[in-house]
Order: C-alpha cells, then sequence, then structure tokens
C-alpha cells in the first residue's frame, strides 16, 4: 500500500480519537467527510482506516472465550480486572468456544490470556 | 514409589489454571518466505515468533502498523488471517563438541541423518562481539599447511583473513586444506599427549552453494579424517533465503562456544558475497530503502558485526575467521568486496590468470596481505621464508620487464630464476597441506641453492620427493624444528645433512 494512503488514514484515525478514545460520532463524520471528499485511491483508505479501528475497538474489548456456562459476574470481573491492567474502560464480551473444553480464553487487543485444557493438551503434546 | 508421585506431582503443576499471557498477531500478507503481521505489538527486535505449524520467524522490520518477518521453515503452509504469537526468545542453536561430525541446517538441526544431536547447550545466533578490554592481540598461529601463505602471509588464531577471487580459483580449496590441516595437526598434538596443545576445531559454513558441491566438500573432509573436528552449517542455494541470511551467525555462535570455553576454533564462511545477497532479497522483500547495488543500508554492518564475533580472548580461546568473497572479473572494488576487505586483517587473493598457467593455489603475492599474522608467524618460517615476499615480487616486476628485451645482465637473469623456481615450489595440489616442519626444510633448501642445478620442471617433483625423504627418514630433525620452531646453529647442520642426502639420492 502506498505510503500516503497509509498516513491518510493515520490521519483520519486520529481524528476519530476523543481524549484517546475511539468516538462512534466522530468515525461517523470521517465517514461522511470521505463520501463528500474521496480521495484518489478511496479502497485502499478506507482499509487501513478500518484496520486502525478496528485494532483500537479490539484494545476496549475483552473477549471471552467459554467452553461451559460463564456467569455475568465473572465477565464483569474480568473486563474490571482488565481495565485496571491496561488503564482504559474495558467492556466484557462473552463468546462460547467449545473447542477450549475447559477453562478460558481471554482477548485483550493483541494480548491473549489462556487458561483453557486445550492450551495445556497442546502444551504437553510439544 | 516417590519418582512416580514426583512425575504426577510436576505433570500436574503443568496442568495448574494459571493463566499464560501471550501476545499475538494476525498475517496479512506472505510472499518469497517474509510474513507482515499485523498486532505483534509487544515484538522486540529479532525475537523469534511462533507460526502455526510449528514455523518460527524472526521479527525484523517493526512498523507504526505491522510487523515484517522472515519466515524459517515452509511458508506453503501459512496463510492470511493465521494467528501468530511471540515467543519471548532470540533464535539460538545448539552449541558444543556435540555438533563436531555433523551436518546442521541454520537453525542447528542435522540434515545428515545421523541422528539427533547431544547437545544440552544453545547460544543466539545474534550476538555483541567482544568488547575492547577482554580482547587479546593475535601472536599465536594457525597453520593453513599451503606453503604460500604460511611463508608469505601468515594467518594468527583469532585474525579475520579474507579468501578472495573469481569463481573457480579455488578459494574453497584453501578454506578446506586449512580445515584438513587443523585435523592433521590436532591428530599429532593430542596424540603426543602434550598438555600445552591446543587444538583448533573447525566450522564450514556453506551458504547459497550448490548441494552437491557441499556434498564433495563433506567428501573430502572424510577422506581426510577431518570431519570428526568439523561442523557443517549448510544453507545451499535451494534454502529460503531467510536461513541463508542467518547460517553465517549460527556457525559463529557455535564457534564462539569453542572460544568462549578456552578452546580454539577456525570459522569458515563460503561465501559472504552470497549471504549479501540473500540479505539484499530479504530486505527488499521488506521495502527496506535499498543503496548501491540494491543492497540496503546496513550491509556493511551486516558483515563486520559477524567478523567482529572472531577474536582472541584474553584467559580463554579463540575463533578464527576465513570469510571468502567471489569477485566478477577480478574486481576488488565492488561494493561487498570492499567492504569485507575493510573489515579483515588481510586478504589472499587469488588470480584467474596464475590458475590458468597451472600455479596452484593461484595466490597474487602482491595483491596478497595478512595485516597482523606476522606476529604469529614461528621465527623458523622466518628465518626461511622472511624474504620470500621481496624476491616473488621483484620477479614479478623483472618478468614483466624482460618481455621486452632478451639482453639481461647476469643478475636479473639469476633474480628471474630464483623468482621462477620459487614460484614453482609453491606449487601445491589440493587437500594435501604440508605440515610446517616440511615446509621449512624445503624453503630452507631452496635458499641455500639446492634446487638451483634443478630443471624448472623438476623443481615440484624435488619438493615433493625432499618431504617424503624428511617424513620418512628424518622425523627427528623434523620433530625438532616442530618443537623448537625455530633454526638454530646444530639445527641448521642436522637439516643440511639431510638435505644433502636427498640431494645425492634424487640426483642418482
Amino acid at each position: 500500500m502506498p505510503k500516503q494512503d497509509q498516513q491518510l488514514a493515520r490521519q483520519l484515525f486520529s481524528l476519530s480519537l476523543v481524549g484517546g478514545t475511539l468516538s462512534t460520532e466522530h468515525v461517523g463524520a470521517v465517514l461522511q467527510y470521505l463520501e463528500k471528499h474521496p480521495p484518489a485511491r478511496p479502497i485502499a483508505v478506507l482499509r487501513a482506516y478500518q484496520r486502525l479501528v478496528r485494532a483500537e475497538y479490539a484494545k476496549g474489548q475483552a473477549v471471552i472465550e467459554h467452553a461451559g456456562p460463564i456467569a455475568d459476574s465473572l465477565v464483569q470481573s474480568i473486563a474490571t480486572t482488565m481495565a485496571g491492567r491496561y488503564g482504559r474502560a474495558v467492556a466484557g464480551v462473552a463468546k462460547a468456544n467449545p473447542s477450549l473444553l475447559a477453562g478460558l480464553r481471554v482477548r485483550v487487543g493483541d494480548d491473549v490470556y489462556e487458561s483453557s485444557v486445550a492450551q495445556q493438551l497442546a502444551g504437553l503434546s510439544v | 514409589m516417590s519418582t512416580v508421585l514426583e512425575q504426577i506431582e510436576q505433570q500436574i503443576a503443568k496442568l495448574s489454571s494459571k493463566a499464560v499471557r501471550k501476545n499475538t498477531g494476525v498475517i496479512r500478507t506472505v510472499a518469497d518466505g517474509v510474513a507482515k503481521i499485523d498486532g505483534l505489538s509487544d515484538v522486540m527486535y529479532n525475537e523469534m515468533v511462533s507460526f502455526p505449524g510449528g514455523a518460527i520467524g524472526i521479527a525484523l522490520n517493526l512498523e507504526q502498523d505491522e510487523v515484517g518477518c522472515v519466515v524459517l521453515g515452509d511458508v506453503s503452509r501459512l496463510k492470511e488471517g493465521d494467528e501468530v504469537q511471540t515467543t519471548g526468545k532470540l533464535l539460538s542453536v545448539p552449541v558444543g563438541k556435540g555438533l563436531l561430525g555433523r551436518v546442521v541446517d541454520a537453525l542447528g538441526a542435522p540434515v545428515d541423518g545421523k541422528g539427533p544431536i547431544t547437545s544440552s547447550e544453545s547460544y543466539p545466533v545474534e550476538k555483541i562481539a567482544p568488547g575492547i578490554v577482554v580482547r587479546k592481540s593475535v601472536s599465536q598461529p594457525l597453520f593453513t599447511g599451503i606453503m604460500a601463505i604460511d611463508s608469505m602471509i601468515p594467518i594468527g588464531r583469532g585474525q579475520r583473513e579474507l579468501i578472495i577471487g573469481d569463481r573457480g580459483t579455488g578459494k574453497t580449496t584453501i578454506a578446506i586444506d586449512t580445515i584438513i590441516n587443523q585435523a592433521k595437526i590436532n591428530k599429532v598434538g593430542l596424540a603426543s599427549g602434550d598438555p600445552k596443545f591446543r587444538p583448533v576445531y573447525s566450522i564450514y559454513v556453506a551458504v547459497g552453494q550448490k548441494n552437491s558441491n557441499i556434498v564433495r566438500t563433506i567428501g573430502a573432509l572424510e577422506v581426510a579424517g577431518a570431519l570428526e573436528y568439523t561442523v557443517i552449517v549448510a544453507a545451499p542455494a535451494a534454502d529460503n533465503p531467510a536461513n541463508q541470511y542467518l547460517a553465517p551467525y549460527s556457525g559463529a555462535a557455535i564457534g564462539e562456544w569453542f572460544m568462549e570455553n578456552g578452546m580454539d576454533a577456525l570459522i569458515v564462511y563460503d561465501d559472504l558475497s552470497k549471504h549479501a545477497v540473500a540479505y539484499r532479497q530479504i530486505s527488499l522483500i521488506l521495502k527496506r530503502p535499498s543503496g548501491r547495488e540494491a543492497y540496503p543500508g546496513d550491509v556493511f554492518y551486516l558483515h563486520s558485526r559477524l567478523l567482529e564475533r572472531s577474536a582472541r580472548l584474553d584467559g580463554k580461546g579463540s575463533l578464527t575467521a576465513l570469510p571468502i568473497i567471489e569477485t566478477l572479473a577480478g574486481d576488488v572494488s565492488a561494493y561487498i568486496p570492499t567492504n569485507v576487505i575493510s573489515i579483515t586483517d588481510g586478504q589472499i587473493f587469488l588470480e584467474t590468470d596464475l590458475f590458468n598457467q597451472g600455479i596452484r593455489p593461484a595466490v597474487s603475492v602482491g595483491l596478497s596481505v595478512s595485516r597482523v599474522g606476522s606476529s604469529a608467524q614461528i621465527k623458523a618460517t622466518k628465518q626461511v621464508g622472511g624474504k620470500l615476499k621481496g624476491e616473488l615480487a621483484q620477479f614479478r616486476e623483472l618478468a614483466a620487464f624482460a618481455q621486452f628485451g632478451s639482453d639481461l645482465d647476469a643478475k636479473t637473469k639469476s633474480q628471474l630464476d630464483r623468482g621462477s623456481r620459487i614460484v614453482e615450489l609453491f606449487k601445491q595440489p589440493a587437500f594435501n597441506p604440508i605440515p610446517i616442519e616440511q615446509q621449512v626444510v624445503t624453503l630452507w633448501a631452496m635458499q641455500k641453492g639446492f634446487y638451483d642445478s634443478l630443471e624448472l620442471k623438476q623443481v615440484t617433483a624435488a619438493s615433493v620427493s625432499l618431504r617424503e625423504f624428511f617424513a620418512t627418514r628424518k622425523d627427528a630433525v623434523l620433530a625438532e624444528i616442530r618443537n623448537k620452531a625455530a633454526l638454530d646453529k646444530d639445527l641448521e647442520d642436522k637439516i643440511k645433512v639431510g638435505v644433502e642426502e636427498w640431494k645425492a639420492s634424487f640426483s642418482a
């Protein structure tokens, strides 16, 4: 991807943040602006922008994969712990994943915290 | 019973419920052995990353939005969207004596079909070279067994001596000869039981070479009985560029183990031209800015950081490097050759013309130099070969001048005659290194004019015959030269008696 497109996407992304947090309104405004003033390669710019927004969005979410039932209180507790660890608001999202067999896998941005039987079995097989 | 219980306890501990933190990313593109990855926000420069299916990679480009990794292994199974994890480790290779006699790839995995390698230690592939304080100057010789080199361009333990020349001029042969000579010296030294004897272990790193050539090299070492003292790191032309890029550093790590543990090692990088080409390929795919001849800006550092790892350490061992560079049409002023010439402590320049004239090894005495090795030369070699380089240089000058006229004075004629005899004397077949004591005797006989009465064509055969004579009948004299490492009046008399005896039998 050309550097200009990446730079433009980064500029648009920085305009989408309010106090370091992604703002839905600002993202909407950016998209409106792009519709009215399309850049030379709109798809490339939008893809790069989407990647940045997705990465930022993932940082504010703790996706909790679980094999069995999970209590809402546990989801909330994990979200609070992660918020404390990363120093930002983190929302907990529960997602069923039977392949874990038992235990949990929590993903916040690039970081994955795993304590599942599937992972431990995989570790034993190495 | 208690052991069984402990084992179960350990297994339970492994299965403890403690969460493991991993930093992950997602493959965006994979092309030509390089993967571009989204994420991996915690990855460090040169850190190993793990791909699905067991392949590993090294993070070489840390950019704002993505990470560029070279993949070591099968890239065909990787696809867009695959998850990649950081490992928190630098790339390491197994080290130790367990690798001797083995052929390994750039990651230290055996490729010779002789089973797993017994090694309990591993060293990082990339390591900062030893600093100033821990180093010691080069003062111990490392004999190549090639008379032209040992007498005129001597190499010391811990030195970096470049072997440079066009294709097919015998660069690899010089390196292999040197390895074979180390093995021969090791066998004699270890058999003698001398506690002060320090064997030299060899590492041969083949970068971007044809597999057939590597097989031939292994065969030559095996036939000469040198493989048991040698580790071969193979990154052939069929290997991916990432492995070719890493192989010299892996070899250096294996050599460093010997050096750090008070032993001496010799490492041959065959060759760094192809190494630079592999690195250029990786850099271009990683979209790093290219400079002269499309090499990246840090191509000098690529070789300087590698060759600086060869050293002689105070109170420890040494690592001597023989990097090889292939030139095009004898152009030593090209980019990579000049870089490596400036990094090394001298070079052995091989000429195509000399090679085609049958002067083998085709060492160009005028362009070859050893910047530190002369202080490592033994006194006996200095005594018999100290003036050789000057004499040969004069000979080359006069030979060029003599082509223009036939009327030459007696002195010039004698200089030309002597020069051509020295050239004949230095002819040596491949994979046949000559022990230093035999070299001393050969050169002593030349200095004292024992070959002067012979036909020029007979000189090479005469020198071989003289060495055979001494090896079979005057072993005690050779042993004395080896032990004293200098010629005194008494020893010279013994050599004289021996040479006269040989001359009488040779003439007859």
